[in-house]
């Protein structure tokens, strides 16, 4: 039984997040849905921290990432399906995969997860009805930070409005009121009632022509063209354009001008054709203590200098235990002294599993106090220094002497104290 | 304190350096001591101290020789990574972005120099930029970046390549920012089999202090390692998937051999003369084919016989498709740099 981890459903689509969706799609095709298990979930429950994830059961080897998995389904699968594409098609999908994953996802991030009005209206009411409480509160925002990150180098940070109100907020404790403010200030011009999505509207409209131009030239439509992989990551990522209904729907809009008709046209037909109603094999979530924990990581991950060792620190350790397909395959080919050997390899390593299990004891129990100091300064902390400071600056003023000069040393001080004036004239 | 950092460049008017012997703060500031003396009666006590420490004054500095107004013959001069040797000589440079450029502006026919030179360096915080020829000693060029070299060289080059339009190429470019140059990024920098080579190319130039290199060589890491999460798709993993990243970048190579092998005239898209984006697979091939190639400390013989090591990106390139890529690569050298390499004194090398 296959055992495939992704983001759960958002916006009408099968999942919120491209990969995972393009990994639905390419399974709802290539499966019967008795042959796998769909199970929502989020990369801190996953021992690879990145969805979507595989989980093969019957060997225990997990798949991350959606070129692994397709990779390692059509290596499993009778070679008729997978040979039967050209040199030169096998090599247009791979530039399309790298296109799609460099500039279409930058782009669908700038539009879902930078832009400060869809991700307050959209995106992330979206994530909080996927995921347990009280999971909304750390994981999107960790992710729209990853996906700020992906978006940097376009260089349209403006959209984020959030960052710049808590820039103002940070600025100073002396509140002008609205009235006064209006006489210091001029009056706002046009620029100031533009929504930034308005702002830099050319410059986005010359990104989503820039992808989506390239991505028109494509014949989607005709099954054997393309490889199946490439039409389900494509399919994917346009769907997340077009599909999501957002305040500023500029993306949407550039796709539904007319110029890309054929782009909507195999979004929608895709749509209607690969996933039928209530045929996805989704499983219940389980509910399980593990949410706390994955809570706790969360907020450690928020500590401003540790947090990001701390989550390098944890994410190595879950992928130490992991097998992975070359695991499998390298044991496929031990020879029996060779299998004797890692069988005692691995007693010894059970023993220091037990050992690091320990230590993953204590790792938790300081986590627990770190999170409890965090939450105990947060709250304690202004409480205290409001308390603690007087109302109305010093009670007591205190004249202090000004430190001593050389003047104080009599006449040679005098000379000496001439001598330094005059060098620093 | 010898006479090294006593004047840079910009200071040519200064012509003598005072160095102080004493830590004396007042004998610092007086241009000449007799005239000080004069000026201000001094007790003889602090006098025959003074005495005791005289002035020595050092002959001028000469200017370093990469200062911008000693390059013979009024050439453009570009700004890349490289060795101090490489620079005299022209040689190809060492880091992919650099070579990508150098190889172009060769290819347009653009006659320049090149200058060893870091990031600090440039106005836009990239490697490589292009200073345009003076045209009187007190002239101050603009800097071109890279991404205005194209227009230069159609501007300046005597045979411009001919430019392709194709969004085909737009898909195909993107395999060489994304795979590629991950990989790239992870073997050079985050395989500890090639902290040697790292050490060599980035961090030993930049300074002889044990500390700083360390410091130096943690932050090359560290910003190599996020902007290989950065770009992945993986974007929320906090650790990079490394079988990943060689995967997706056989992957690209096999695609890129497989585009080559398509075009009749043995450039990319079937151009007839080699283009940029011949000049951007070129800078990626020839640096991992020389510098990430076969281990050379085993012998060949078992180099043969080692296991496929995928961080030997010089093996991956040479092994995708039919070895279109290594043929290319050879094609371009000849091209390119197919006359022996000369420094200004005469003195001939070889390209390696």
């Amino acid at each position: 039984m296959l055992e495939l981890h992704v983001w759960g459903p958002a916006f009408g689509l099968a999942s919120i997040d491209a990969e995972c969706l393009a990994t639905i799609a390419y399974f709802a095709q290539t499966k019967p849905s008795a042959d796998y298990q769909l199970i929502q979930s989020s990369p801190s429950a996953v021992p690879t921290h990145h969805l979507p994830a595989l989980h093969d059961t019957a060997t225990d080897i997990w798949i991350t990432s959606y070129a692994s998995i397709t990779g390692y389904l059509s290596s499993r699968s009778s070679p008729s399906t997978s040979s039967s594409t050209s040199r030169s098609h096998r090599a247009d999908a791979t530039a399309y995969t790298a296109f799609l994953t460099a500039h279409a996802a930058p782009l669908l991030a700038l539009s879902l997860y930078v832009s400060s009005a869809n991700w307050a209206s959209a995106t992330r009411p979206a994530y909080s009805a996927i995921l347990p409480l009280p999971l909304p509160w750390t994981e999107p925002p960790a992710m729209r930070a990853a996906m700020a990150a992906r978006t940097a180098h376009l260089g349209l940070s403006s959209l984020d409005t959030d960052a710049e109100a808590a820039d103002k907020a940070d600025a100073g404790w002396v509140q002008v009121p609205a009235g006064l403010r209006r006489a210091v200030h001029p009056r706002p011009g046009v620029a100031a009632s533009l929504t930034p999505e308005q702002a830099a509207c050319i410059k986005l409209e010359g990104l989503a022509a820039d992808v989506l131009d390239v991505l028109a030239e494509v014949e989607w439509d005709v099954p054997g063209q393309q490889t199946l992989a490439l039409r389900c990551l494509a399919f994917a990522y346009l769907a997340l354009m077009l599909v999501p209904l957002v305040p500023r729907p500029w993306l949407r809009e550039a796709m539904t001008s007319g110029r890309y008709g054929g782009l909507v046209d195999f979004v929608q037909g895709a749509r209607r054709e690969w996933f039928v109603e209530g045929a996805l094999p989704w499983m219940e979530p389980k509910a399980s203590r593990d949410v706390v924990i994955r809570f706790a990581h969360g907020l450690a991950q928020d500590i401003p200098i540790v947090g990001a060792e701390w989550r390098r620190w944890w994410a190595q350790r879950r992928r130490l235990g992991l097998r992975t397909a070359a695991d499998a395959e390298a044991e496929e080919s031990m020879t029996a002294e060779q299998r004797a050997a890692e069988n005692d390899k691995r007693q010894k390593t059970s023993v220091r599993s037990r050992n690091s299990d320990l230590i993953q004891g204590a790792g938790l129990a300081l986590l627990a106090a770190v999170n409890a100091g965090m939450l105990f300064y947060k709250s304690a902390n202004g409480e205290f220094f409001y308390r603690g400071s007087s109302p109305f600056g010093e009670l007591v003023q205190t004249w202090r002497p000004p430190p001593p000069a050389l003047a104080g040393f009599g006449a040679v001080g005098a000379m000496f104290s001439g001598m330094v004036m005059s060098e620093v004239d | 304190m010898s006479t090294t950092n006593a004047s840079t460049s910009t200071s040519t008017s200064t012509n003598t350096a005072t160095a102080p012997r004493s830590s004396k703060p007042a004998s610092a500031s007086a241009s000449s001591p007799y005239s000080w003396r004069q000026a201000m009666p001094v007790p003889r006590l602090l006098q025959q101290l003074f005495d005791l420490v005289p002035l020595a004054t050092y002959s001028a500095n000469t200017l370093p020789a990469r200062s911008p107004s000693t390059t013979p013959d009024q050439l453009p001069t570009l700004y890349v990574f490289a060795s101090d040797e490489d620079a005299r000589f022209g040689a190809p440079s060492f880091n992919p972005s650099c070579l990508k450029w150098q190889t172009y502006l060769k290819l347009a026919g653009v006659r320049f120099h090149i200058t060893p030179s870091t990031n600090h360096a440039s106005p836009s915080g990239a490697l490589p930029f292009l200073l345009p020829a003076r045209s009187s000693p007190t002239d101050s060029p603009a800097p071109i970046p890279s991404n205005k070299l194209q227009h230069y060289a159609f501007a300046q080059g005597p045979a411009p390549p001919p430019e392709l339009t194709s969004l085909r190429l737009e898909a195909y470019q993107a395999l060489l920012d994304l795979p590629v140059r991950n990989a790239w990024l992870q073997s050079l920098y985050l395989e500890p089999a090639h902290a040697a080579l790292l050490d060599e190319l980035y961090v030993a130039p930049a300074s002889s202090s044990g500390w700083i290199r360390a410091s130096l060589r943690a932050q090359l890491r560290r910003a190599a390692e996020a902007e290989i999460l950065r770009t992945s798709s993986s974007a929320t993993a906090a650790v990079v998937d490394v079988d990943a990243v060689y995967a997706a970048a056989l992957e690209a190579f096999e695609a890129l051999a497989g585009l080559l092998a398509e075009s009749e005239t043995g450039w990319f898209f079937g151009a007839a003369q080699p283009t940029l984006f011949d000049a951007s697979v070129f800078a990626y091939t020839h640096l991992m084919l020389r510098y990430l190639g076969p281990g050379e400390e085993n012998g060949s013989a078992q180099a043969a016989e080692a296991p496929f090591v995928p961080a030997r990106l010089g093996v991956v390139v040479g092994c995708a498709g039919a070895g279109e890529l290594e043929r290319h690569r050879e094609r371009m050298l000849k091209r390119v740099w197919g006359e022996p390499l000369v420094d200004a004194d005469g003195v001939r090398r070889s390209i390696e």
